[in-house]
C-alpha cells in the first residue's frame, strides 16, 4: 500500500487568499452604497470599467508570462485594485480616465514587479499617482450632489435620468441625447471636493447638520463626503473584526492625522481658517479609505508591529502636511507611495520581541543580559 | 481593590483559595479538536502483538547497546539494551514480555525519514512472565535519598513522554536541589486528535498524583502546578479530585494551540518566559508530562519498568478510534486492526498529531516511547495540501505565531537561502508548531521551507566548525615541521663543529668534511661515534623498533573519522 508522504502541518484551516479579497470588497460596500446614494451612478460606472480593464489585462500579462491564469484571475486581487481606483477616480471622468488608470496599476503596479504579493506600491494608489500627474485636470473635478440641474430643478442622480446623464458625460460618444438645458461640458457642473471648495476653511457640514437636528442623509446637506468616510471606518472596523488587517496602521494614522489637526486648529491662534477642523480632515477627507483600506494593503506595507506603527505615523505626517501646505488637492494616496518606498526599510529596522528576548524599554535599562547564549 | 489586595496576599502567603492569574498565550490557533472520537471507550490493553520491534533509539541521545544475543529467552522486565555514556549512561530498555529475541539489526523504525535502524526484534512467547528483578517497589519511596529515586526512574528506561523523549532522571538530575521553584505538570495536550493523556488523567488521576509526589520528592521545589486545558472536562474533574487536600495546584489554561508547548505553558502559567537560547531551569522552572509522572509512580512504588505507554489510535479509517496502552514495540499496523482498520480508506498514517507529526513510510512503524498518537486518515479527513501560491504578506501568521517571529520574512530568507536574514529574523527560535502553515491562505507549507533552511544553517555551521577545526590542525601541524627543520638544523651545525674522532677515518666509513657540507644533504646523525659494525647494527635495529612502536602509538592516537569535534582525540604524532 503507498501511503502518502508529506511534512508537518497536515491540516490546514480552510482559508484562501480569494476570501481575504472578498472581505475587502465586502467591506467596501457600505462606501459603495453610500457614495452611490450621495453622488449617482459615476462611481459604479468606473467600478465596471476599471474591473473590467484590470481582469482583461491581468487574464493577459499573465498569458504572456506564461503562466497559469485563471487561479490568477479568480483570487480576485485586481478586482480589488480596480475598486480602490475607482473610489479616488472622479465620477464623470471620461471613460479612458478609468481604462488607463486600471490599466497602470494592474501592468505597472502589479506585474512589472512580479504580480500579487511582489510589487513594492500599492498597485491602486500607483494607478491614481500616474493618472493625477498626467491628467490633473480630469482627476480633480469631482461632481457634487445636487450640481446637476435642469433648468434650476435638480436632478435626482439614481433615476434613469440621472443614470443616462452619468453614462452620458463617461462615453461622450454614446448615441444618448444629453437632457436638454443641461450644461454637459465637464467643467461646467464638477466642483471640487470639499477640501478645495472651501480651502479648508469649512465647517464639518456634518456637524451643521447633526446640531441643526438631522438630515444627514439629504443629498442637498452636502453631508456625503463624511458620510462616506464613517462607510469607510465601518468598512475597515469589519475587516478588523475579521481579523484581515491590525489595529496597528489604522490607527497611528488616525491618531497622527488627528493630533496633527487639533494641534494646529486649536493651538495656533488665527489659524482656523486655514487648518481645517479635526473632523473635516479625518471625515470630509480620503483619510478614512487611507487608513483603513489602503495603506493597510499587506504587500506594501511593513510585517513587525513596531514598523507597522511607524509606518503609520509617517503616512499621518504626510497627509496632513502634504494636504495642508502642498499644492495638492488631497494627498493620501501620495502619502502612501511614499511610505511604501520606506516599507522595506522599516522591515530591515524592526523585528517583533521574540519569545524570551526583554521588552524594547527593558533594553533601554541596564541589568542581566536576557539569554544565556544569544546569537 | 481591596478584593484585589486581599487576593494578592493569599497569593504571597499561599493559602488555599487564591487562583493563580493565567497569562495569554502569544498567537495561536483555534484547529478543530477532534479528540472525543478516540474517547468513547476506555483505555483498553490489546491481546500480544505477534512480534515486538524495540529500536535503540528511542530517546535523545546516542543509542543503547543491546546486551542480549539472537536466540536468548527473555522475560518481562528483563534489560535488553543499556546505555553507556553520555546522557544516556543509566538508561535501560526492558522486553515489554517474555519471549524469544528473533533479531537484532536494521528494521523499520518510527522517524521521519523513513530509513531503517538498528533494533532489536522480539517475538512473545505469549506466557508474559516477569522477571524476578521487577515489581519490587519501594514500601516507603518518600523515606529514600532522592539519588536513589533517580537511579530507580534511569534503570526504569523512563524518558519524557510527551514526545521529546529526554532521559527523565538526566533531567530531573541536573536541577539540584532548591533550585526548583515550580514544578510544572504539563496536562496541556493541545494538539488536535492526541487523547492519550486525557484518557490517563480521567482514569488515572490518583496514580499521576502520586508520581507528581515523587517528582516533587526527587527535585524539592517551592510550588507544584499540573495545567490542563478547559476544553477536557472529565480529566479536569479527576485532577481537581485527586488534587483536592495536597500541595500540587491545578490550573486550567484556554484551550488553545500551542499552549501545551513547553516554553508557552511556562509563559502562560508563571508569566516568565524562558531566555532565548536558555533552558526552563535557569528561570527556577522544571517541566515534565504527565505521562511522565505516571511512568515514575509506575517504576519507584511498583517496580514496573516503562514497557508501555498510553497511545491514541484514531482516525476515520479506523472503525473505533480507541486510547490503547500499547507495549513498547507494538507495530502500528497490529494497533490499526485492533481498532478495525478499513484499509482501502486510508491515505496515509500519520505518527504524532497532525500539526507537528510525520507521515510513517511503513504501516508496520513500531510504537516507542514517545509515540502518543497514530492517526490513520482518510483522503477527505485530511486532504494533500493545495497548490502553493505567492505569499501575499497578510500577516495572518504574524498573528499566529506563538514565538512572535515574522514567518512571512523568514519565508524569503529561507526560500533565498539567506542564513544572515534568517539568523537576524530568530529562524533558530522557531518551534516548528505547524501554526503559520495552518493559516496560510496561500497554503505555503512553511514550515517545510523552515526545516530546510535550517538544516542548511546547521550544515553550514559544521562545515564551518570541521574547516576551522582542520584549519588549526594544519598550523600545528607546520608549526611541528618548522620546530623539527630547526631542530634538525641545530644538530647539524653542532655535528659540523664537533671533532671527528680519528678513529672513524681510518676504518673509512666517515671523511671528516673539509669545508661546510650543503644544507640539504642528508646528514646521517647517529653514525659519527660508530666504530663497530656490530654495534652500528644493534643500533639500527633499536632505532627501527623505535619508530614502529612510535607508529603503533601514533595509528592508536587517530582519532574516529567521523567525530571531527575539535579537541577529541587530539594526539600530536
Amino acid at each position: 500500500m503507498m501511503l502518502a508522504v508529506n511534512s508537518s502541518p497536515h491540516t490546514l484551516r480552510s482559508g484562501s487568499v480569494t476570501r481575504v479579497m472578498l472581505l475587502v470588497l465586502l467591506a467596501c460596500v457600505p462606501a459603495w452604497l453610500t457614495f452611490t446614494w450621495f453622488f449617482g451612478w459615476g462611481l459604479t460606472i468606473n467600478i465596471v470599467i476599471g474591473t473590467c480593464t484590470a481582469l482583461l489585462l491581468e487574464g493577459i500579462v499573465m498569458r504572456l508570462r506564461s503562466l497559469p491564469v485563471l487561479p490568477c484571475l479568480r483570487d480576485s486581487s485586481a478586482i480589488v485594485t480596480a475598486v480602490l481606483l475607482a473610489f479616488a477616480t472622479p465620477p464623470g471622468a471620461p471613460w479612458w480616465i478609468p481604462v488607463l488608470g486600471a490599466s497602470l496599476a494592474v501592468i505597472v503596479g502589479k506585474q512589472a514587479y512580479g504580480g500579487l504579493g511582489h510589487n513594492l506600491f500599492n498597485p491602486a494608489m500607483v494607478g491614481y499617482f500616474a493618472l493625477l500627474t498626467a491628467f490633473p485636470l480630469h482627476m480633480t473635478g469631482w461632481n457634487i450632489p445636487g450640481a446637476q440641474s435642469i433648468n434650476g430643478v435638480p436632478i435626482d442622480p439614481l433615476t434613469l435620468q440621472g443614470l443616462l446623464i452619468s453614462l452620458s458625460v463617461t462615453f461622450p460618444f454614446l448615441p444618448f441625447e444629453p437632457p436638454r438645458g443641461l450644461d454637459v461640458a465637464v467643467d461646467g457642473f464638477s466642483a471640487a471636493t470639499p477640501l478645495l471648495f472651501y480651502k479648508l476653511a469649512a465647517q464639518s457640514s456634518l456637524l451643521e447638520q447633526w446640531q441643526s437636528g438631522g438630515a444627514l442623509f439629504e443629498r442637498s446637506a452636502e453631508t456625503g463626503w463624511e458620510m462616506v468616510g464613517i462607510a469607510f471606518a465601518l468598512g475597515g472596523l469589519f475587516l478588523l473584526w475579521k481579523r484581515v488587517i491590525t489595529w496597528h496602521i489604522p490607527l497611528s494614522i488616525i491618531a497622527t492625522v488627528l493630533a496633527l489637526s487639533c494641534a494646529f486648529y486649536f493651538l495656533v491662534p488665527g489659524s482656523q481658517a486655514i487648518y481645517g477642523s479635526p473632523i473635516l480632515h479625518l471625515f470630509g477627507t480620503a483619510t478614512m479609505i487611507g487608513a483603513f483600506l489602503i495603506a493597510t494593503d499587506p504587500v506594501s506595507a511593513p510585517s513587525s508591529s513596531a514598523g507597522k506603527l511607524l509606518y503609520g505615523v509617517l503616512i499621518g505626517v504626510l497627509i496632513y502636511s502634504i494636504r495642508v501646505w502642498g499644492s495638492y488637492l488631497d494627498s493620501v494616496g501620495i502619502a502612501v507611495i511614499l511610505a511604501n518606498a520606506a516599507s522595506p526599510l522599516f522591515d530591515m529596522l524592526f523585528r517583533q520581541r521574540l519569545y524570551g528576548e526583554r521588552h524594547g524599554w527593558q533594553r533601554l535599562l541596564p541589568g542581566r543580559k536576557a539569554g544565556r547564549n544569544r546569537q | 481593590m481591596i478584593s484585589r489586595l486581599q487576593h494578592t496576599l493569599r497569593r504571597l502567603r499561599r493559602q488555599p483559595g487564591y487562583r493563580r492569574s493565567i497569562n495569554r498565550l502569544r498567537g495561536g490557533i483555534h484547529p478543530p479538536e477532534n479528540k472525543t472520537q478516540s474517547l468513547q471507550q476506555p483505555i483498553v490493553s490489546p491481546p500480544l502483538p505477534p512480534r515486538l520491534v524495540l529500536p535503540l533509539l528511542q530517546h535523545i541521545g546516542p543509542p543503547l547497546r543491546p546486551c542480549v544475543q539472537i536466540g536468548e529467552r527473555v522475560q518481562k522486565g528483563q534489560v535488553i539494551a543499556t546505555g553507556d555514556h553520555g546522557i544516556v549512561a543509566r538508561l535501560a530498555m526492558h522486553a515489554p514480555t517474555s519471549g524469544t529475541i528473533a533479531a537484532i539489526g536494521d528494521t523499520p523504525v518510527s522517524h521521519p525519514s523513513g530509513l531503517p535502524d538498528q533494533s532489536i526484534t522480539l517475538i512473545p512467547d505469549g506466557e508474559d512472565t516477569w522477571h524476578p528483578d521487577c515489581l519490587q517497589g519501594l514500601q516507603n519511596p518518600f523515606e529514600h535519598e532522592p539519588e536513589d529515586l533517580l537511579e530507580r526512574i534511569a534503570a526504569a528506561g523512563i524518558v519524557g513522554l510527551g514526545g521529546a523523549g529526554f532521559p527523565t532522571a538526566i533531567k530531573l538530575a541536573a536541577s539540584a536541589q532548591g533550585a526548583i521553584d515550580t514544578l510544572l505538570i504539563n496536562a496541556a495536550e493541545c494538539e488536535p486528535y492526541i487523547a492519550a493523556d486525557e484518557a490517563l488523567m480521567s482514569e488515572r488521576a490518583a496514580e499521576i498524583v502520586m508520581g507528581i509526589r515523587l517528582l516533587k520528592h526527587i527535585v524539592q521545589p517551592r510550588h507544584c502546578v499540573i495545567a490542563t486545558e478547559d476544553s477536557k472536562p472529565a480529566a479536569v474533574a479527576a485532577i481537581l479530585a485527586a488534587t483536592a487536600g495536597t500541595d500540587i495546584e491545578p490550573v486550567i489554561i484556554p484551550g488553545r494551540y500551542p499552549s501545551g508547548g513547553e516554553k508557552q505553558l511556562i509563559s502562560i502559567v508563571t508569566g516568565k518566559e524562558v531566555p532565548r537560547g536558555g533552558r526552563p531551569a535557569d528561570i527556577g522552572i522544571l517541566c515534565s508530562n504527565v505521562g511522565t509522572a505516571y511512568a515514575v509512580h509506575r517504576a519507584i512504588t511498583l517496580g514496573m519498568p516503562l514497557l508501555s505507554r498510553i497511545t491514541t489510535v484514531t482516525g476515520t479509517a479506523l472503525q473505533q478510534p480507541r486510547n490503547i496502552e500499547a507495549l513498547i514495540g507494538t507495530p502500528a499496523d497490529y494497533l490499526l486492526q485492533f481498532c478495525g482498520l478499513r484499509p482501502s480508506e486510508l491515505h496515509r498514517l500519520i505518527v504524532g498529531g497532525p500539526m507537528m507529526g510525520f507521515t510513517a513510510h511503513q504501516l508496520d512503524t513500531p510504537i516507542i516511547k514517545t509515540s502518543n498518537c497514530l492517526i490513520a486518515a482518510t483522503r477527505t479527513e485530511l486532504p494533500p495540501l493545495p497548490p502553493e501560491q505567492d505569499c501575499i504578506r497578510c500577516g495572518l501568521c504574524v498573528q499566529a505565531c506563538p514565538v512572535g517571529l515574522l514567518p512571512q520574512l523568514l519565508l524569503v530568507a529561507s526560500k533565498t537561502s539567506d542564513h544572515e536574514l534568517a539568523l537576524k529574523q530568530g529562524l533558530p527560535d522557531c518551534i516548528e508548531c505547524g501554526a503559520c502553515s495552518y493559516v496560510c491562505p496561500s497554503h505555503i507549507p512553511l514550515v517545510q521551507y523552515y526545516r530546510a533552511e535550517k538544516g542548511e544553517m546547521r550544515e553550514r555551521g559544521e562545515k564551518r566548525k570541521r574547516a576551522t577545526h582542520w584549519e588549526r590542525r594544519y598550523e600545528e601541524h607546520r608549526q611541528r615541521v618548522a620546530a623539527r627543520a630547526a631542530e634538525q638544523q641545530a644538530r647539524r651545525e653542532r655535528l659540523v663543529k664537533a671533532p671527528v674522532p680519528p678513529s672513524a677515518a681510518e676504518v673509512g666509513y666517515w671523511t671528516p668534511p673539509t669545508d661546510t657540507p650543503p644544507a640539504d644533504t642528508p646528514v646521517a646523525t647517529g653514525n659519527t661515534q660508530v666504530i663497530d659494525p656490530q654495534r652500528a647494527k644493534a643500533e639500527i635495529e633499536a632505532a627501527v623498533r623505535r619508530v614502529q612502536e612510535r607508529k603503533r602509538a601514533r595509528q592508536q592516537a587517530i582519532p574516529d573519522s567521523r567525530d571531527l569535534t575539535p579537541g577529541d582525540g587530539e594526539q600530536p604524532p
